[in-house]
């Protein structure tokens, strides 16, 4: 029986539900933050054969200290290969090899569609957002994309203003009819308040776990589309202590992870 | 021949008003020392690209220098987003660049494709998403959606890039340009060959005997290359491995700095306008922040071989 200390803070909650989807074996291109923590996790537990890349060219890097961006100095002492852009995201992303991938955006939508580009209009936005980065082909190409946001209304849209990174774009066979590899495409939604993911019908992302604390009436209401519940809706695991003490002990002694409290964005 | 001279030379000779330049540098080995004299000497009209840019393509938009940009990205990192780049879009402000949107697959490919030779090259991102639906200075040339000749799929087409000049720093160079890196490379292999001419950078100048105890890390060969400019902490606040780490404290500054129009004049003033030159900036550096913080930035002394990826 697995024992669930309860002084976790919601950011490590998240991070231990990325590191469930990632399976012993899958190469994963992790962002930093909670990407980077979640593929830890999943190595220190279930998954000691995980490996991972960042899109600047780093693969199986060996950090001494947290990485504040994929181009950090600390990536490239002790790694295993170091290339670039064309490497990461074109020799191993877009030839196929990648099985997960982490994604965020200011908005996320029913269909796994996200949104760095603008809010409002393109050519007059409201909000200039970054843009796309590797998220485009990282959602058009990984086998299975992780989906990180904190969970409003605004954030959760029926629809983006703008598709940046593709999720099942307007529905089913939408990624077939564009010619994105079979078999790609967003995998689950994971907020502050719960775990979503898509009905391999209708492509539409459905509650699948409420996280402690949050009730299914307040995530549908936080949510900007009438978001349909599993029939086996259930609790959240919470962190386990092992995951907890990879946390605390091994990966992130200095809490930085703090820095994610009431934030969304990685 | 040699071809060093100074980065005022370098600019002033083979940078001009309404080139295209790509500039190189992923926070790792930014060429921040030819971004701030293209700043200095007022350039004009310029075309700008690389895969994910960061504060150095901030600061050239700001400054005005900027005509249009071949973006996949554009933000502070853990500062946050782009200060300048969002008022130059949002408000005009000192004017609206023009835009043309890719990612950080297929502009690398682009580069890629023009470093080759290819005419266009096929890429599999980008399909299905408003990035089809926004064309900018390019407009049809954008992109091509075609059945592919082979099987019949439908693939995109994105053309390539030739820069009229690009600019990278690298570790070490020889004083007729055979540039090598080590570390993170982003684009600046393709991006740079797939210029017309180029202008290195280097922490240190070489002579060819050093350059040929390790041949493959060369990634420009002497022969493209118009100059060579030794520039120790050329990259700062960025980093070069081997020489020094990422300045996160200049970071806060540049944030804190373009929040506003007014904090970001003044951060040029202080920091381009009023120096003449990169030891200018360095002793200034050492001036406001001490020589313990310089020293701090130092990578620490690696015996490894053959090269040093500390920071």
């Amino acid at each position: 029986m697995t024992e669930h200390p309860r002084d976790y803070i919601k950011p490590e909650l998240m991070a231990c539900c990325g590191a469930r989807e990632i399976a012993d074996g899958d190469v994963v291109v992790v962002g930093t933050g909670f990407p980077t923590m979640s593929a830890n996790i999943a190595k220190h537990t279930h998954a000691p054969r995980a490996v991972m890349m960042q899109e600047s060219g780093v693969y199986d890097a060996r950090p001494r200290r947290p990485a504040l961006s994929v181009g950090d100095a600390c990536l490239n002492p002790g790694a295993a290969m170091i290339g670039g852009l064309t490497d990461v995201m074109g020799m191993f992303l877009q030839g196929g090899w990648v099985d997960v991938g982490f994604l965020s955006g200011s908005q996320v939508d029913r269909f796994g569609n996200l949104n760095t580009t603008c809010i409002g209009p393109y050519d007059r936005p409201k909000n200039r957002l970054p843009g796309s980065g590797g998220a485009n082909p990282i959602g058009a190409l990984a086998k299975r994309c992780l989906i990180i946001v904190q969970h409003d209304p605004k954030r959760l849209p029926a629809r983006v203003d703008f598709i940046t990174t593709p999720g099942y774009i307007d529905g089913p066979g939408a990624r077939e009819k564009w010619g994105l590899p079979r078999g790609t495409g967003p995998h689950v939604i994971i907020t502050n308040k719960a775990v979503l993911r898509f009905d391999p019908d209708t492509k539409e992302a459905y509650l699948a776990s409420y996280h402690p604390g949050s009730t299914i009436d307040e995530i549908r209401a936080a949510t900007g589309w009438d978001l349909r519940v599993a029939d086996d809706v259930h609790e959240t695991e919470p962190p386990g202590a092992e995951e907890l003490k990879t946390i605390r002990e091994v990966l992130d002694p200095n809490r930085m992870i703090r820095i994610y409290e009431g934030k969304g964005y990685v | 021949m040699s071809k060093v001279m100074t980065m005022r030379e370098a600019i002033a000779d083979h940078v001009a008003d309404g080139d295209f330049v790509y500039i190189g540098g992923y926070v790792c080995r930014t060429p921040f020392a030819a971004v701030h004299e293209m700043i200095r000497q007022r350039k004009k009209d310029l075309t700008i690209t690389r895969g994910n840019a960061a504060d150095d393509f901030d600061m050239m938009i700001g400054a005005g220098v900027v005509k249009r940009f071949y973006s996949t990205f554009i933000s502070l990192g853990m500062y946050g987003l782009a200060r300048c780049y969002r008022r130059s879009l949002e408000k005009g402000i000192p004017h609206k660049i023009e835009v043309e949107e890719y990612t950080n697959l297929s502009l690398p490919m682009m580069l890629m494709a023009g470093a080759m030779g290819m005419p266009f090259i096929p890429v599999k991102d980008m399909v299905g998403t408003d990035l089809l639906n926004i064309k900018g200075f390019l407009g049809d040339g954008k992109y091509k959606l075609i059945d592919s000749p082979f099987d019949g799929a439908p693939v995109l087409l994105a053309p390539a890039l030739h820069p009229d000049v690009g600019i990278i720093h690298v570790q070490q160079a020889d004083e007729d340009g055979n540039a090598q890196i080590w570390g993170i490379g982003g684009d600046c292999k393709w991006g740079a060959n797939a210029a017309k001419k180029v202008i290195v950078s280097c922490e240190r100048i070489v002579s060819r005997e050093v350059v040929g105890k390790d041949p493959s890390r060369t990634i420009v060969p002497d022969f493209k290359v118009c100059a060579v400019v030794e520039e120790p902490f050329a990259s700062h606040p960025g980093y070069t491995p081997g020489f020094y780490d990422i300045d996160f404290g200049f970071g806060y500054l540049y944030q804190q700095a373009s929040n506003t129009v007014e904090g970001f004049e003044a951060f040029l003033k202080e920091w381009v306008y009023d120096l003449p030159d990169r030891a200018a900036y360095l002793q200034h550096y050492i001036d406001r922040f001490g020589y313990a913080q310089f020293r701090r930035l130092q990578a620490k002394f690696d015996y490894g071989y053959p090269v040093s990826y500390e920071y």
